[in-house]
């Protein structure tokens, strides 16, 4: 490239993260959310009064209910909620004697009674939009997400090494100083979190690892599946051999706790009340930093142990703990909100990167009055992007609350609501002047959210202040956790009410670039 | 003056086209082979070796797509991302059709 290492460095810092920002919004996001996806799940279903009850306990009770309830089927999976929420979810394969529309699924709470909810996918959609987005295939949805993902490994490692004095912007954060400003709030959420964030792309990309590098796989293996029966063998239920009593499961969900230390996360049946019957007992994956399971086989008739299942080798070790320091199960309530403050500064350090590439060059325009297509579209962009999924988001939890809650397909009308929320801020954003349309989507966004507590308060009995004289902290935190972001938007759209267009706006900008030299500025 | 600056315009435009063809789908090919060569040589088995050299990819992409933009000529970038993947894929080659694969 023309000039040298730091100038090309800088330049593939701009243009990587400039064409993959808007995707790595919504990642960084929805990915953020993630961190509280059982609170935000937990919040989404309010009819749901969890009761606190002991696991062991609870796999006993979701047998005898799959025994009543699903007799004859072929296999019965129960999933620990986890120790965030005291619940557990079923699934199963019905017998042949089974009608074909037959439930296979059920919730159940801590004590083994079934939950009825309106039907959401809560917190969840958000985490696996995040690296599945939504509406096409989820194949090609993963390899856009990897290529962002790995254009911000890119962007990350050029900015650093654009960067002159990463320890002198830890400290500077310079506020209404338009360029500058932008500046340093890129630099000193991307400097102060750099660890994390480093992490958090690096983890990210191996979390789908096979995916986007199968090759690794193709040089020992002939087949990829032949791999994935030695890591991560998954039994299936064999021929049935003839009614035999299942054996009792809480001394096995006992004795696999005792050998590990940690709690128990599942309990897998095959042919449960048949001679063939195997039962598979797993470790809880928020039990530790790694996410690999520890299993105990056992023998669904006399009840014995027949088989363990440890994870080891180093690779396999090193992988799983990165896979686990990503999704921070493991993370205790204050580690937890520690992590979502990181993925918070990630959100800032792209939406500021991408506002910062308008803002550095609207100087420097032929006619910043009438600027060219390109320059128009990255703020238009900019705009639908970080604003509209903003809005969108808050949309999903109105749409939660307000959609009538027997209608047919509804979970998926509330994320049909965040996407047309989303699409109508893009197409509001192309129609409007780019100051008011800042200025009205921060100020939709705000209200939305600042809406969210109010329409809990009328559509369920579980308001704010409800929540507070109950002690209920989930509930009330995510209250005011969506006043909170409420008020951060406010405060973005009174930022720019408040500066001066036109003339005014022009000579700040001057004023900015000339700012050029500066450390750090050679970064955009 | 204008046809000067079209020119040139023309010819940064080559320039970065060529360095991003090599930086991506020429960088994937590359890291590919590299990946599978790693997957050969490191001991421990197959899985791990083939875990191992999967998580080590991405740090060898990255890399790999920061040198083509940082290198100073064209023409030997390419020169030698294509010989490092011949080499590194004609090894692959000769390992798994010696050694075979499980």
């Amino acid at each position: 490239m023309k000039g040298g290492f730091r100038q090309s460095m800088a330049w593939l810092h701009t243009w990587t993260g400039l064409l993959l920002g808007w995707l790595l919004f919504a990642i960084f996001v929805t990915g953020t959310s993630a961190y509280f996806q059982e609170e935000i799940t937990r919040w989404m279903t309010p009819e749901v009064h969890s009761v606190p009850a002991d696991p062991a306990s609870g796999f006993v009770a979701a047998t005898e209910w799959l025994q009543r309830e699903a007799p004859g089927g072929s296999e019965w999976s129960i999933y620990s909620t986890g120790k965030r929420a005291a619940g557990l979810q079923l699934y199963w394969a019905n017998g042949p004697d089974a009608p074909a529309d037959a439930p296979t699924s059920a919730r159940l709470d801590g004590t083994g009674s079934e939950v009825f909810a309106r039907e959401t996918l809560g917190g969840w959609f958000l985490y696996r939009f995040h690296y599945d987005l939504h509406y096409i295939n989820w194949y090609w949805a993963r390899w856009l997400v990897g290529i962002a993902a790995m254009a911000m490994l890119v962007a990350i490692l050029s900015g650093i090494v654009t960067h002159k004095k990463i320890l002198a912007d830890f400290f500077l954060l310079r506020f209404g100083k338009g360029q500058r400003s932008w500046l340093d709030a890129h630099n000193a959420s991307s400097v102060l979190f750099l660890p994390f964030i480093l992490m958090i792309t690096y983890t990210g990309l191996v979390s789908l690892a096979t995916h986007y590098m199968p090759w690794g796989i193709a040089a020992n293996y002939t087949d990829e599946g032949k791999f994935f029966e030695e890591t991560a063998p998954w039994p299936v239920p064999a021929e049935k051999a003839g009614p035999a009593p299942l054996a009792p499961i809480g001394p096995m969900v006992e004795q696999a706790e005792r050998r590990w230390g940690t709690a128990v996360g599942s309990v897998r049946i095959l042919n449960p009340g048949d001679r063939s019957a195997q039962v598979i007992v797993s470790s809880a994956p928020d039990a530790g930093m790694s996410i690999a399971l520890r299993s105990l086989t056992f023998d669904g008739v006399t009840g014995r142990p027949v088989r363990a299942q440890d994870p080891s080798g180093a690779a396999t070790v090193t992988e799983d703990t990165m896979i686990g320091i990503h999704a921070g199960r493991f993370a205790s309530p204050l580690l937890r909100v520690l992590y979502f403050l990181s993925g918070l500064a990630g959100c800032v350090m792209v939406a500021s990167g991408l506002v910062l590439w308008t803002v550095k060059r609207r100087a420097k325009l032929p006619d910043p009055e009438r600027p060219h297509f390109g320059f128009r579209l990255v703020e238009k962009l900019n705009i639908a992007a970080i604003a509209g999924l903003s809005f969108g988001i808050a949309v999903y939890f109105l749409a939660n609350r307000l959609l009538p809650l027997g209608i047919a397909g509804r979970s998926d009308q509330e994320i049909d609501s965040m996407f047309i929320a989303w699409g109508a801020v893009a197409i509001w954003a192309m129609a409007r002047p780019v100051r008011r349309a800042w200025l009205e989507a921060l100020s939709a966004t705000a209200l939305a959210f600042a809406l969210v507590p109010v329409v809990n308060a009328l559509t369920t009995d579980r308001s704010l202040f409800a929540s507070l004289a109950a002690g209920d902290s989930v509930f009330a935190a995510f209250d005011g956790a969506m006043l909170l972001i409420a008020a951060g938007f406010g405060w973005a759209a009174l930022k720019v009410a408040r500066r001066p267009s036109g003339q005014g706006r022009r000579k700040t900008a001057a004023r900015g670039s000339s700012a050029r030299g500066v450390p750090g500025t050679e970064a955009v | 003056m204008s046809k000067v600056n079209r020119i040139w315009r023309g010819a940064r435009w080559r320039d970065i086209a060529a360095r991003t063809l090599a930086a991506v789908p020429l960088n994937y090919a590359v890291t590919s082979a590299l990946t599978m060569l790693i997957a050969r040589l490191l001991p421990g088995g197959g899985a791990q070796a083939s875990i191992a050299a999967t998580m080590l990819s991405f740090a060898i992409f990255a890399g790999l797509a920061m040198t083509a933009f940082a290198v100073r000529s064209v023409a030997r970038l390419w020169i030698g991302l294509v010989a490092a993947g011949l080499v590194a894929g004609g090894a692959d080659w000769l390992l798994i059709s010696t050694g075979g694969r499980l």
